[in-house]
């Protein structure tokens, strides 16, 4: 897994956060997080849910960019 | 607190003291051919998501759904549309199937108002829900068969939940202790973040433990009694008790015990999640398919720190699908949340028949009335927006006479189509909303449509020449209708 399909992170970014096994002890999957924009994803998803170049563009996420915050923790100070 | 006696009927009864758990309900619904077993092997994704909506297409009797051969989770469970159908909810209240939602909603009124609680304790060690304690090590991607609900979802999401949480600054108060339903993102294997906003009672918890600086914790029920799911996602006062409500409305006592960080939680639940806020720190979320049928966009939102976790032995986890309607959300909350509107509205207009907020969390509602003069239908209208789910959600109200059924979509359309002046139409801009409708000027913030569509009466001159014909209606017409459906399905129901 070399980036991150939502935001294109670089590897060092990509968290491994579990691998699924079945009942013989085999790998079926595993389940990686992406440090950067907060994606989580499944290498045995269908290629449009993990592959940078098939997700709508819509959907692609720039962690730079400033989302709002809900209930920004500064208004208390 | 009221101690409204409730009248239930003997099957109500029967089945409130039967079902005690998410357990006894598939059971019973197994019974009557409610819930099935999907046990050919699915992956998470797409398939759970696939048959997820497959299932969701009859709203009024399909099926919960129980996959008990995931790929990469061998010997985990995992139950879709529990609340899935109108059939399902009849069960529940001790209906038989065949029960049509205008039937429901009257009885789901006469239970409403009652909030004694019937409630008995349970000591901890004897509580199924502590079968198998968890206090470190966590990884929530292995405990729970997790998956992406909609495929643009920022990740895996746990969308039926009941969290529990008490108010930082009245921590012994019962009926500020909350019970809701929010959305959470398993954000790492012991980590997650919960939407809520400063308008639910949860968002007013985080604000209150973050501006004095004390810990905020929670305790996440998942796999809950079929009511508790019910009543978590209604809207009722800050300090009416969930728990309370729920009891009520079964007519049984619901059982709860202690978590291990001081909530009050349901005995019998498949698994509670104990977490604390991390004060402070809000993290990249989402986005999400929520119930108007778009996602709502990528925000910052709270995060917590799982810190312990029980669970029954081989724990079923519960989950919702949630999209575009009709989806299991709108079956689960639908009469919740018409029932309180109703509630509201009688206490000044006894003229208010029924209210049908079932779509979208009542985005649309249609509400029955008997006018007392012309134009009173507008003033209850009006006086329906300001009630406390009306303030963000009855953004189009369509309003009928007494004789319209608000539940049968094809007598509201009679009544549009003949009782409805241009002119009887009022838009109301600029008002609050709820910042994930799609159609909204700006989040947060949109216009309110009310279409009168109630007949004409003095002064009124017009529609004086009308008639109206009048064909047979009433309890004799349902029960001929009930035999002819009978008769259609070979005696059986």
């Amino acid at each position: 897994m070399s980036t991150c399909p939502r935001c294109q992170a670089e590897e060092n970014k990509i968290r491994t956060e579990h691998k699924g096994l079945n009942a013989k002890g085999e790998l079926v999957w595993t389940i990686f997080n992406c440090e950067s924009c907060a994606f989580t994803w499944r290498d045995s998803e269908p290629a449009s849910t993990i592959d940078y170049n098939l997700r709508e563009e819509f959907f692609r996420v720039d962690p730079e960019k400033p989302y709002p915050v809900i209930m920004p923790p500064a208004q208390y100070k | 607190m009221s101690d409204k006696n409730v009248p239930l009927s003997d099957n109500a009864l029967k089945v409130a003291k039967r079902i005690g758990s998410l357990r006894d309900f598939l059971e019973f619904l197994k019974e009557n051919n409610q819930c099935i077993n999907w046990s050919e092997e699915v992956y998470p994704e797409p398939d759970i998501r696939n048959v997820a909506v497959a299932a969701g297409r009859d709203s009024m009797n399909g099926p919960a759904v129980i996959f008990d051969n995931i790929a990469g989770y061998p010997g985990k469970k995992m139950v879709l549309g529990v609340h899935g159908s109108f059939t399902n909810i009849a069960l529940l209240l001790g209906h038989p199937k065949g029960t049509t939602i205008k039937e429901l909603f009257y009885d789901i009124i006469s239970r409403w108002g009652a909030d004694k609680p019937l409630l008995d304790f349970i000591e901890q060690d004897k509580a199924p829900v502590n079968e198998n304690r968890l206090t470190n090590n966590f990884n929530l991607y292995e405990l729970l068969p997790l998956y992406r609900i909609n495929e643009y979802d920022g990740g895996f999401y746990i969308g039926k939940a009941n969290v529990v949480s008490r108010d930082p600054r009245d921590p012994d108060n019962f009926g500020k202790q909350n019970v809701g339903i929010y959305r959470i993102q398993v954000q790492a294997p012991g980590e997650f973040t919960l939407l809520s906003v400063p308008a639910h009672d949860m968002g007013r918890h985080i604000m209150a433990a973050e501006q004095e600086g004390v810990p905020l914790r929670i305790s996440v029920m998942l796999g809950n009694h079929p009511a508790m799911c019910m009543f978590a996602a209604t809207p009722i006062g800050y300090d009416e008790s969930e728990f309370a409500y729920a009891s009520q409305m079964m007519g049984s006592p619901m059982r709860l015990t202690k978590s291990g960080n001081g909530m009050d939680i349901l005995a019998d639940s498949e698994m509670v999640i104990e977490a604390e806020l991390m004060n402070g720190v809000r993290s990249l979320e989402g986005p999400f398919g929520e119930f108007p049928g778009s996602y709502s966009g990528v925000r910052k939102i709270p995060r917590f720190k799982v810190t312990a976790i029980s669970h029954r032995n081989d724990p079923i986890f519960e989950n919702i699908y949630i999209g575009r309607g009709w989806t299991e959300h709108d079956t689960l909350i639908g009469l919740n949340t018409s029932a309180p509107i109703y509630a509201a509205l009688i206490k000044d207009f006894p003229e208010v028949v029924a209210v049908n907020a079932l779509y979208q969390h009542g985005l649309t509602g249609i509400i029955s009335v008997k006018n007392r003069f012309a134009g009173f239908a507008k003033s209850v209208a009006m006086r329906a927006l300001g009630t406390p789910h009306g303030t963000m959600y009855l953004k189009n109200l369509i309003m009928v006479d007494d004789d319209v059924d608000p539940f049968d979509l094809n007598e509201v359309m009679w009544a549009l189509s003949t009782r409805t002046r241009a002119e009887d139409t009022i838009v109301i801009p600029n008002m609050p909303m709820i910042p994930i409708d799609p159609a909204a000027e700006v989040a947060g913030k949109g216009h309110r449509l009310i279409i009168d569509a109630t007949s004409f009466m003095p002064p009124d001159k017009l529609g004086g020449d009308s008639k109206i014909v009048t064909p047979p209606a009433g309890p004799e017409i349902d029960a001929i209708a009930k035999v002819i459906q009978l008769l259609q399905n070979g005696g059986k129901s």
